[in-house]
């Protein structure tokens, strides 16, 4: 047999989707549709996948995007310099994870560490830590996140996010549905409107919060 | 082989006791052989709703402390011969049995039953801790109520970090009528925040206060919606494939009683 098209590997941050070289986008879907179709137990629902950004074109990425998301498969490109990082974490509870990356701070390289956190967070889990943080699933209401970087969340944010909370004006919040009770940038807080918003009218693209003139905005971004 | 599961809620008043009665009535009735053990020691309710208070010797504190042995406290079930009740005190609280005399307990229940139900107090402290010990899978009941889905996502977040990774979801007294109103949280609301997978989906229904206090699970009623649930229920822990019941909407005849409050 010839060399396969798509292969999937498994990283420490989760699966890791490589293309072989010079395939087309038309080869590349039929045979993740195959994939899928053959391993529908192995790709259990809130399945994070990874593909270097730039490896395909992005109206192509999109596509792949929706085809993962009727799968039941969260599927992100990442930012090439994020990959490496992400592995050099070990994929430990996130206590261990925050344990780890705090004594790792310590010995000051606050910010070009990152935790990952491979599940949800679910009501009354915690973590906090000095770098960032990625969560590949969701923040439930009652889970909180205290991170001295920025927050990026592959999946629905509905707890407290505090991002930059030992003063980083930079920092940001990312969350594919962004809905936490209540956004923290550095000093300044956000809340909810007190109105649950019905399920049509919640965010239905990425969004990122950020300190813009002294406030926090929120503003639908591009994955 | 034989199976331990943990039926918890978090909050109390969702109806884990009257899940844990029909869940093990039912089993009991597909030939299985069952033991219900209470582990809401000082607050016990089990035996009431099987209608076997007057019936009890020993319990379960007697057992953990080794006075007894288990089969002396057991006490079968009136009109099923293959379901047991192992009761648990009422004078005593939660202090006096903990994790690892439950865990030995249930060893020995193994050689002996098919299916070994455990009847969990509310709350998270030691009481849950030493329910949860011996579960090879956990049952989550909630409702449709902001509150109880609340506190089913910390139980299970608590599950998790006892390494206890197979949660099914049981969603109790489910009012139909609110829901399609959208007064109630409705199954998709539930599973956004849950996301684990549900076995049961129970209506609210007037027959489950009637036969609480009757001590007859209604899972024995042929016409109760609730019991019909608790048989698909019962269908889909022994790996059959149940669809899930649709509720009848609201006829033209209970609208009128409504309206004229009758």
């Amino acid at each position: 047999m010839s060399e396969e098209i798509v292969r999937i590997k498994g990283t420490k941050a989760g699966l890791q989707l490589l293309f072989a070289a010079g395939a087309t986008y038309a080869a590349i879907e039929a045979e993740i549709r195959e994939k899928l179709a053959a391993g529908s137990g192995f790709f259990c629902r809130g399945t994070v996948m990874h593909a270097l950004a730039g490896s395909l074109p992005e109206e192509e990425m999109e596509k792949l995007r929706r085809l993962f998301h009727e799968n039941g498969v969260i599927f992100s490109v990442s930012r090439a310099h994020f990959a490496p990082q992400a592995e050099t974490q070990r994929p430990s509870p996130a206590q261990e994870a925050v344990q780890a990356a705090s004594s790792q701070a310590a010995a000051g390289e606050e910010t070009t560490q990152m935790v990952v956190v491979n599940r949800t967070l679910r009501g009354g889990q915690e973590v906090r830590t000095k770098c960032s943080v990625l969560v590949c699933g969701n923040v439930n209401p009652g889970a909180q996140i205290i991170a001295g970087g920025s927050i990026d969340i592959r999946g629905t944010c509905r707890g407290m996010v505090h991002a930059g909370a030992y003063g980083n004006q930079e920092a940001f919040v990312i969350a594919d549905c962004l809905v936490p009770t209540q956004i923290r940038i550095a000093d300044l807080i956000a809340r909810a409107p007190d109105k649950t918003p019905a399920a049509s009218e919640r965010p239905t693209r990425p969004e990122r919060a950020s300190i813009k003139d002294g406030q926090i905005v929120i503003e639908p971004i591009e994955r | 082989m034989s199976e331990v599961i943990v039926i918890t809620s978090g909050k109390g008043g969702v109806g884990k006791t009257t899940t844990t009665a029909n869940l093990g009535m039912g089993l009991a009735m597909r030939g299985k052989k069952v033991v219900l053990v209470d582990t809401d020691t000082g607050l016990r309710n089990l035996d009431l709703l099987l209608g076997l208070e007057n019936r009890i010797m020993y319990d379960l504190v007697d057992v953990t402390q080794g006075r007894v042995p288990y089969k002396k406290a057991l006490v079968r079930h009136k009109k099923q011969e293959s379901l047991f009740l192992l009761p648990t005190s009422q004078v005593k609280d939660k202090t006096a049995v903990n994790p690892e005399e439950l865990v030995k307990l249930c060893t020995e229940l193994r050689k002996e039953f098919d299916y070994i139900l455990i009847d969990c107090p509310a709350g998270i402290e030691q009481g849950f801790q030493t329910a949860i010990a011996a579960a090879d899978c956990a049952i989550v009941v909630t409702m449709p109520e902001i509150s109880a889905v609340r506190d089913a996502d910390k139980i299970i977040g608590e599950l998790g970090r006892a390494d206890k990774e197979n949660v099914k979801l049981v969603v109790n007294r489910i009012r139909p009528q609110m829901v399609e109103k959208g007064d109630m949280l409705d199954m998709e609301d539930i599973n956004d925040i849950l996301s684990i997978e549900c076995i049961g989906q129970v209506p609210d229904d007037e027959m489950v206060v009637t036969s609480t206090n009757r001590g007859e699970p209604c899972i024995l009623m042929d016409h109760s919606l609730a019991g019909q649930a608790y048989r698909n229920i019962v269908g889909r822990i022994l790996g059959e494939k149940v669809p899930f019941m649709t509720f009848p909407k609201e006829g033209f005849f209970s609208r009128l009683k409504r309206v004229f409050n009758l």
